[in-house]
């Protein structure tokens, strides 16, 4: 008989108003790989948040290796061997790898100083044992998402974790990232005997890592099963409740005048670096433009360029005719942009306002919505706001709630709608679907296909190739701040594309050959 | 609608706290073997015993809550201003030095003057951190409790130096202002003068401000996520940079309130601190701007209040001590909210958990 790592007997949580968790049974065997996959708001975080102590369920037990839980907090599921990979990184950004790794079980020195050299040589230790290669002694902020994401797991690690939870870890990563994460996951499991409990959204890895797969809906657990004996297309149908198909977007219309262009752009990153060199584009109306790039080669810092986020050192760039490089964001969104961030909790919402004032905002000078001597007409303003709660099908306790209570893929709505709800010439779009289940993707990329139909500029930068391939007309791949080539989406497959998403370039199309054939 | 719902946890646990810092303050005395209903009944009575008590309380209330409102409308873009005491001393010289220049001349252009002269002193003074702030993210914190003090020797010079009072050699002091330009006096032999309808509606238009208009709305958010604001095409550094200007102004115009309305000459003592009591009234406010009203008239009526104890034999000290518990236990109160709603949350997962024990649920 397995050894049961973890069980949950009889499990609800409930938040005000919502019912996260309803009356949940599950067993978790020891040395498995476990897949929890449902839609956004489906329960699974709250789930995982119960077993690393984050919140204690109003209903129901948890048992850790045969030991009910008493005490529900983080200290406590770390001692009992649990160690969490949450989807939003809790990182100190200003600390080293190492200081993130060893906090608060800091090697000493003399049982009082903090021991730096050991930290890091620990740090390394850790790494190599485990294949998570990173530099300890390199600032966290300063890391590209994929390895943050690395400290994470290494921090877990050090702490002594069995059981490992990973909450929707792919979400930020790109074909590579993702396909290492794998290996090392099988490589812990195997090796080192550990139990490894995985969120997602991408039905694929689903069945490409887990040996089990649990299917929540309505925090409600409809299924378990073994992921040998289903298949894409019925986890698809078990998660959402009704059949899923993946249909072909439809296209129409033809390309039209060039709206956005930029004529050797250079731009530098946080650190003074070049991280777009000399770079030229241009996007027309009624056609989506995709960059497909490994994260951390200047899409970031290009999309802010673009946006008026960040200065541009040289170069121009003119959306609709008008001269926009180092403009505020003010003043390109009036010359008719609008744009989908890729970080939205740090730059697409303000958490701490209603969902509402979330909505609004860039409207909010509209005089529907503001009277005389500056008055908010609060109830066009909610009207207006449920229209797109509604038109977007936003899932939380209503537009009056902060919108830091919705979940990550509803939090991506609320983005969504406000950016499309413009009707701007041009759309920037950077990772639309980032940590959004699959009922959601299908309608965001619905939404994006609707503008592209209707005539608007877009420009997408997604982590996801999929998406890219599934949305562009024309793709462009981005190393190093350059462009390395540029593609229709039949043209290529999509392993040819990493290729050059690796650095090499489309006139060594020879070269290319001789490895590809 | 949504307001009241966000506000009315918080008031329950500031009702809490104030109750929790009197039962204190109470224990307190008993301990110190007063009678703590007798101390009590004489701050009431120190501050509602008879008219001149009570325009005092009501004047140090208005300066409170003036202090307390340029402290939040900076806040609300998050800025914080601590340069207020500096603002309000600053603009007081210069309003009482207006006043003694444009001797002779009609009363209502003198006070317009020298209310528009203490506006912009205050509001200079301000806009000095506030552009360091914006434009080369020098910490505004630092940089104006040392603008404090460089306002309180620049106070002192003048005061002592070319706009000194020739009457009065110890003291830093300027001239008296003639009578005619005092503003008219409420209740007779009190600080109570009509600065306080002006006071007033500035709270009125601050509030508006603040809490109906999307201006108010751009400083929410511009405090709450100012990368956010900025990528909405908010105008987030001029903003911030206004706020912190008016801020400055309202506490200039403070400074000018103190002179004309109630002391009628700059002396060293036309500010106590006022703006720091102020700054902490916001704080506890939590950047609200109706509970700063609320506080500041509670905290007006135990400084004036305090002062009967020492007749009856009770240091006024004790005003402080209850000062401090509430500051305390305000700061204490999400914790303690949090706590009794875990232990609530805890409480109801047990019960449930021994229905479910007891074979309701198979």
């Amino acid at each position: 008989m397995e050894e049961i790592a973890v069980r949950f007997d009889h499990v609800s949580m409930e938040f005000p108003g919502v019912l996260a968790n309803d009356d949940i049974s599950l067993s978790i065997r020891k040395g498995e790989v476990f897949a929890l996959v449902g839609e956004n708001g489906a329960g699974k975080s709250t789930l995982m948040h119960l077993l690393y102590g984050m919140h204690t369920p109003t209903n129901g037990e948890i048992w850790v290796k045969g030991e009910r839980l008493t005490e529900y907090s983080p200290k406590a599921a770390i001692q009992r061997g649990i160690g969490m990979v949450h989807q939003h990184f809790m990182l100190v950004p200003s600390f080293s790898v190492a200081q993130n790794v060893v906090m608060s079980k800091e090697p000493r020195k003399f049982k009082l100083f903090y021991d730096w050299k050991a930290a890091e040589e620990k740090t390394r230790a850790l790494s190599q044992e485990y294949g998570l290669s990173v530099d300890p002694s390199a600032i966290v902020g300063e890391l590209s998402v994929g390895l943050q994401q690395r400290v994470e797991i290494l921090k877990a690690l050090y702490r002594g974790a069995e059981l490992l939870i990973l909450d929707e870890p792919t979400a930020v990563l790109t074909p590579q990232e993702t396909t290492e994460l794998f290996s090392v996951i099988r490589r812990v499991v195997r090796e080192k005997g550990m139990t490894v409990i995985l969120i997602t959204h991408k039905l694929y890895e689903v069945k490409a890592i887990s040996d089990r797969v649990g299917i929540m809906r309505k925090g409600r657990l409809i299924a378990v099963k073994d992921t040998a004996s289903v298949t894409e297309r019925e986890l698809a149908s078990l998660m959402v409740g009704r059949p899923v198909l993946y249909e072909e977007l439809e296209r129409s219309g033809q390309p039209g005048e060039i709206r956005l262009a930029a004529k050797d752009l250079t731009v530098y990153d946080n650190r003074g670096l070049t991280a777009v060199k000399k770079l030229s584009l241009s996007l027309r109306a009624g056609e989506i433009l995709g960059i497909a790039a490994i994260e951390g080669n200047g899409q970031s810092e290009l999309l802010e360029a673009l946006t008026g986020l960040r200065s541009c050192a040289s170069g121009s760039i003119g959306i609709c005719g008008q001269q926009a490089a180092n403009c505020t964001p003010g003043e390109i969104r009036a010359m008719g942009l609008a744009h989908i961030p890729e970080d939205r909790l740090a730059t697409g919402v303000s958490k701490d306002a209603s969902v509402a004032e979330n909505l609004l905002v860039g409207r909010h000078k509209a005089p529907e919505f503001r009277g005389a001597l500056g008055y908010q007409k609060q109830s066009s303003i909610a009207r207006y706001a449920e229209g797109l709660f509604e038109k977007f099908d936003i899932r939380g306790a209503g537009i009056a709630v902060s919108a830091g209570s919705l979940s990550g893929g509803n939090l991506q709505k609320v983005v969504v709608a406000r950016e499309c709800s413009f009707d701007t010439p041009v759309l920037i779009i950077s990772q639309p679907t980032r940590g959004v289940d699959v009922g959601a993707i299908e309608f965001i990329h619905k939404q994006i296909m609707d503008k592209r139909n209707e005539g608007t500029a877009i420009l997408l930068c997604s982590a996801d190739l999929d998406e890219v391939f599934r949305l562009s007309d024309r793709i462009i791949t981005l190393y190093e701040g350059e462009i390395t080539g540029e593609f229709t989406p039949n043209t290529i497959e999509k392993e040819e594309l990493g290729y050059y998403m690796t650095g090499n370039r489309r006139k060594e199309a020879g070269a290319h050959e001789a490895i590809t054939h | 609608m949504k307001r009241s719902h966000i506000n009315t946890p918080y008031l329950l646990s500031l009702s809490l706290s104030i109750l929790c810092a009197l039962i204190i303050g109470a224990l307190i005395l008993l301990v110190a073997g007063f009678n703590p209903i007798e101390a009590y009944g004489a701050i009431v009575e120190g501050a509602f015993g008879n008219g001149r008590h009570i325009g005092d309380f009501l004047e140090y209330a208005m300066v409170l809550c003036l202090c307390g409102l340029a402290c939040v409308l900076a806040a609300r873009v998050g800025i914080f201003n601590v340069g207020g005491e500096g603002q309000l001393i600053l603009g007081a010289i210069v309003a009482c030095q207006v006043g003694v220049w444009m001797k002779g001349q009609a009363s209502w252009l003198v006070l317009l003057c020298a209310a528009i002269a203490a506006m912009a002193v205050g509001g200079i003074y301000a806009f000095l951190p506030g552009i360091l702030k914006v434009k080369v993210k020098v910490n505004e914190v630092i940089t104006t409790i040392m603008l404090n003090t460089v306002a309180v020797c620049l106070c002192q010079y003048l005061a002592k130096g070319p706009w000194k009072n020739p009457n009065k050699n110890m003291v830093a002091a300027t001239d008296k202002l003639d009578a005619e330009y005092w503003l008219s006096s409420l209740i007779p032999g009190s600080k109570l003068s009509t600065a306080i309808f002006t006071a007033i509606i500035l709270t009125l238009l601050v509030w508006y401000v603040m809490t109906k208009t999307s201006g108010g709305y751009e400083m929410k958010l511009t405090g709450q996520n100012p990368r956010f604001a900025f990528f909405s095409g908010i105008k987030t550094d001029r903003l911030i940079l206004l706020c912190m200007v008016i801020s400055g102004a309202m506490c200039g115009l403070v400074g000018m309130f103190r002179v004309y309305g109630a002391e009628h000459i700059y002396k060293s003592s036309i500010s106590n601190d006022y703006y720091f009591e102020g700054l902490m009234i916001a704080m506890i406010a939590a950047y609200e701007p109706l509970p700063v009203v609320g506080l500041s008239v509670f905290f007006a009526i135990l400084k004036i209040g305090a002062d009967e104890l020492q007749y009856i034999g009770i240091p006024s000290q004790i005003y402080q001590i209850i000062q401090a518990v509430v500051i305390f236990s305000m700061a204490a109160q999400s914790g303690i909210l949090s706590w009794l709603k875990d232990r609530g949350q805890k409480k109801q997962a047990r019960l449930a958990a021994q229905v479910r024990g007891g074979g309701k649920d198979a």
